[in-house]
């Protein structure tokens, strides 16, 4: 098979097409150029192989279904972008997006959930307290939260009138510090050396 | 930190690296992951990449490390040896059978 006959193979034109129609969020000339750099690594492979049909079959498995390449691509464009970003709708997609990749992504989405979740309740809080002035923090028997009792009298509310300034900060700092956690962990990701302590941490496991 | 170090002697293109890492380590990094790392390397100004017009009639994407690149790697090849040290250290009974 000749590289003019590999570079219009049908298989290879297929997988192309559906790379490109799931490379969602890359820019439109990074695109060309991971399609450009794929169809030459098939090429490259299959070229001096003596059977090139079976080294593309192989190569086109090596590479995973043009969806989860693609994907892989995605996210690590997502990432760099996410990781200097202070958009908690971005983060928290990004981590939806890592989250498929591995634990790390795993832990990072829960900790989107729980910070953004928070931020979020405290926020509809603030909101909703002038029209349902029953809405408090409260403690007692009915537990303890930011709840609507349904027995006032047996229950204690514990900031007053202070309840919209204090839950605004608290929804403010859930959602400031979880931010900051989910870009630093993006930016962890980097290949990086690690510290004296962290090899000496590192060792004494392996000790262990 | 393998892929870093499999460009530190010379420009090479996808292929070449997977084969310099199965060849010089025997590390098998499967196609799908490789590129996307190395995207996202290059966006983090590690390695920098031009295409070439190959003799074999199709252009080729060729990578080398950037000055932060060769940094990097060089910090992080040290790390790897003193860490790969101690452990020789601590296995070194277990191997001798003392």
């Amino acid at each position: 098979m000749t590289t003019t006959s590999l570079l219009s193979n049908v298989r290879i034109e297929k997988y192309l097409t559906r790379l490109q129609s799931s490379l969602r969020g890359v820019a439109e000339d990074d695109k060309q150029d991971i399609l450009r750099e794929i169809r030459a690594h098939i090429v490259d492979s299959a070229e001096h192989a003596p059977d090139p049909q079976s080294a593309i079959d192989r190569t086109l498995r090596l590479l995973g279904t043009p969806e989860e390449l693609a994907s892989r691509y995605s996210t690590e464009c997502q990432l760099r972008r996410a990781s200097s970003s202070f958009s908690p709708w971005l983060l928290f997609r990004t981590c939806w997006n890592w989250a498929q990749l591995g634990i790390k992504g795993t832990l990072a989405f829960f900790l989107a959930l729980f910070g953004y979740g928070m931020a979020l309740g405290c926020t509809v809080s603030v909101f909703i307290k002038p029209f349902v002035p029953k809405l408090g923090l409260w403690t007692g028997p009915e537990g303890f939260g930011i709840i609507i009792p349904d027995h006032a009298d047996r229950m204690h509310e514990l900031l007053g009138s202070y309840f919209i300034p204090v839950i605004a900060v608290i929804g403010f700092v859930f959602a400031i510090a979880t931010t900051q956690i989910l870009r630093w962990m993006m930016r962890q990701r980097t290949p990086r050396v690690a510290s004296t302590a962290e090899r000496s941490s590192q060792l004494a496991q392996v000790q262990n | 930190m393998a892929i870093l170090a499999s460009l530190w002697q010379s420009r090479l293109y996808g292929l070449e690296i997977l084969r310099a890492l199965s060849e010089k380590s025997e590390l098998d990094v499967a196609e799908g992951t490789l590129y996307p790392i190395l995207s996202r390397l290059k966006g983090e100004g590690l390695l920098d990449s031009e295409w070439v017009e190959a003799e074999a009639g199709h252009p080729r994407k060729y990578y080398w490390l950037t000055a932060p690149g060769r940094r990097r790697a060089r910090e992080m090849a040290g790390a790897w040896n003193e860490f790969a040290d101690k452990l020789t250290s601590l296995v070194q009974p277990v191997v001798g059978g003392k």
